[in-house]
């Protein structure tokens, strides 16, 4: 991602928000008019509005409306958010026991991790100890492939 | 104000035999495992626990229960230094001193620090409990819904203004994360922002969302670090330096005062309890402090103004349980199911009533303290070897236990996509510059401040007068502004005079 894009992101970010609260108040509205329903989000989402309002004027009376961010770029960091989503996803389908051994597995890789007998022996280890604790401490009944439910 | 004859009484009661001790240090274990572990949380092992205290008299009951509360509370610390994940809401403070100060090689004093600060804490609590259990549920009982709703909004904004330089962004992500707090049914049953998804009617679920925003955000952008601690040097695990840190508490007594007070007074206050107070106290201290710009950073003083007023708050919650019948959170909620299933009733009568048990529960908690002294220094070098994992270990690990942990909260799929979705959200909130704290805090609120202010204007009539006739609401409403306007007045102030001198 370019330094651009970043600066850009910022802006959508803001813009995003001002949209989510925007759209939580019409829905409050349609749901109910009535004072009671709106006591706090009416105010609360006028005043998000104008801060982000200001916040906006400011950037654009100081020339910034899409300043540079110091942080890490965000491309670095997006191979283990996608990673842990496909993880996430992956539990109802996989089991929560195969899905986290692959989920180790695949992240040790990722980052480096080049002795194999240490990727397998800890993904194994660890995600089946880990699954199996939470399956029996749990209440609930937690989808497993292959450990007993 | 003490009842004498009840207090030798209660002493009989506890160390007549030892059936009710037997119960303590499993109690305490317990505690620490489910608060170190993020995702786990005391309430849950108090609940899980829970039927096992059926075939214990009540005193040992409690005894087990008030044990699981104090490990917990010392426990959540424990992740919230060594990963930025606290244990529990109660601890959001200690991450953000404590990681600071792991991250440069403190993390051994970090977690004395924390240690020293959470037992005298607990035990100012449950002092302040001994002596002041009648006045301070009165005191209670005068907090109205008007009160409660500005206490969250001041509560808010000086979480909001932690980040001096971006105020308005703190403000957009605390406010923000208080309107998702009021999504799903509201207080007059009409279900708001839920998109026609049925697991939004109960709200988003907000320590899954809290462990995305905190925990897993923070991991993915740890995700190219090769360790929590990248000098080899910083990471040993040296006891010697964990009583440093034990020793270093004790240079800050006004903190840990003002934070075993502040944890109290919250404490007791139905629903805000640990999770607030915590909060208080750090930005109180770092308010007060000389160098506020050192907060963040590793300052250990904010380590000790969160674990006294998390602990301490312990005591506060008891007051309101034992005096008034109301459970000040999720554990005292636990304590209060106890109480049913031994047909005992809270409340005044029941403090007039068992006077001798009351304290025995009191005097058993002192006991409580010291001994996680001893079993908190015996886990904590346990513990602490986390900083010398990889990270590239480390952070699938606790992602793992966060997805698994936030299963356990929901009982289906709901808490595992919420922590994905709002790890996500957290990952650009701290790219850039907004403050996950007020965004989660707000979340945590949000049906609370809806709650209290739906009340106030049930209870005046939609008459806004009403507020005038309210001292303590325009006092706080007064410290609000004071606490919002006050940093960048002096801010300009401080750099007029610097610009006059030069």
């Amino acid at each position: 991602m370019s330094e651009c894009k970043r600066d850009y992101g910022d802006f959508i970010v803001l813009t995003g928000l001002a949209g989510f609260t925007l759209w939580y108040l019409l829905d409050a509205i349609r749901v109910s008019a009535t004072p009671q329903n709106l006591l706090l989000i009416l105010p609360l989402a006028i005043i998000v509005l104008a801060i982000i309002a200001l916040e906006l004027f400011l950037r654009i009376k100081h020339g910034s409306l899409f300043r540079s961010s110091e942080e890490e770029p965000l491309h670095k960091t997006l191979p283990v958010v996608g990673l842990f989503a496909a993880y996430v996803l992956s539990l109802e389908t996989l089991g929560f026991d195969i899905a986290t051994v692959v989920f180790l597995a695949l992240f040790l890789i990722l980052k480096g991790e080049r002795n194999w007998w240490l990727v397998g022996g800890y993904s194994v280890a660890f995600g089946l100890s880990v699954a199996l604790f939470f399956s029996q401490m749990l209440p609930y009944p937690m989808t497993l492939l292959l450990l007993p439910s | 104000m003490i009842d004498f004859a009840a207090v030798g009484q209660s002493l009989d009661l506890l160390f007549s035999n030892f059936g009710p001790w037997l119960v303590v240090v499993p109690g305490i274990v317990l505690g620490l495992i489910f608060g170190a572990t993020p995702g786990l949380q005391i309430s849950m092992a108090m609940a899980i626990f829970l039927p096992m205290t059926m075939y214990m008299d009540f005193i040992q009951a409690m005894l087990f229960l008030t044990a699981i509360f104090t490990g917990g509370s010392f426990g959540a610390g424990i992740p919230a230094i060594l990963m930025n994940i606290p244990g529990t809401s109660s601890a959001i403070a200690t991450a953000f001193d404590g990681y600071p100060m792991a991250r440069k090689g403190q993390h051994n004093q970090a977690l004395g620090v924390a240690l020293a600060s959470s037992v005298i804490g607990a035990l100012m609590g449950y002092v302040v409990l001994f002596f002041m259990i009648q006045p301070l549920s009165y005191m209670v009982l005068r907090l109205g819904p008007a009160e409660m709703f500005v206490v969250i909004l001041w509560g808010m904004t000086l979480i909001a203004s932690l980040k001096g330089e971006q105020v308005l962004k703190g403000l957009v992500a605390g406010f923000v994360g208080l309107l998702v707090g009021t999504i799903g049914f509201g207080e007059i049953g009409l279900a708001r922002g839920t998109m026609g998804q049925t697991y939004l009617l109960d709200g988003v679920p907000v320590i899954p969302a809290m462990m995305g925003m905190f925990a897993a955000s923070e991991l993915f952008k740890l995700a190219n670090k090769g360790f929590i601690v990248e000098s080899a040097d910083a990471r040993k695990v040296k006891v010697s330096e964990i009583f440093e840190g034990c020793r270093m508490a004790f240079r800050y007594p006004v903190v840990m005062i003002r934070g075993g007070l502040i944890g109290v007074l919250v404490g007791a206050v139905p629903g805000v309890g640990s999770s607030v107070s915590n909060l208080l106290s750090y930005i109180e201290t770092k308010r007060r402090d000389r160098d506020p710009d050192s907060f963040g950073k590793g300052n250990p003083k904010g380590v000790v103004a969160s674990e006294a007023a998390n602990s301490s708050s312990e005591g506060g919650s008891m007051a309101t349980l034992l005096a008034l019948g109301i459970p000040g959170g999720g554990a005292t909620a636990v304590m209060l199911a106890a109480f049913a299933m031994h047909n005992i009733t809270g409340g005044p009568q029941f403090i007039r009533q068992q006077t001798d048990v009351v304290y025995a529960i009191i005097f058993a908690n002192f006991a409580q303290v010291f001994l996680l002294v001893i079993i908190g220094l015996l886990f904590i070098p346990l513990l602490a070897n986390i900083v010398k994992v990889p990270m590239r270990y480390l952070i699938p690990s606790v992602l793992v236990l966060a997805v698994m942990g936030s299963f356990g909260l929901t009982g289906n799929m709901t808490g595992p996509a919420t922590v994905l979705i709002f790890a996500v959200i957290g990952w650009i909130f701290r790219h850039y510059g907004y403050s996950v704290p007020a965004a989660v805090i707000g979340m945590l609120l949000g049906s609370l401040a809806e709650k209290s202010l739906l009340h106030s204007y049930q209870i005046s009539g939609g008459d806004i007068t009403y507020v005038f006739e309210r001292p303590v609401t325009l006092a706080i409403f007064a410290l609000l502004l004071i606490s919002l306007f006050s940093q960048p007045l002096m801010k300009k102030l401080k750099a007029r005079q610097e610009a006059a001198q030069s």
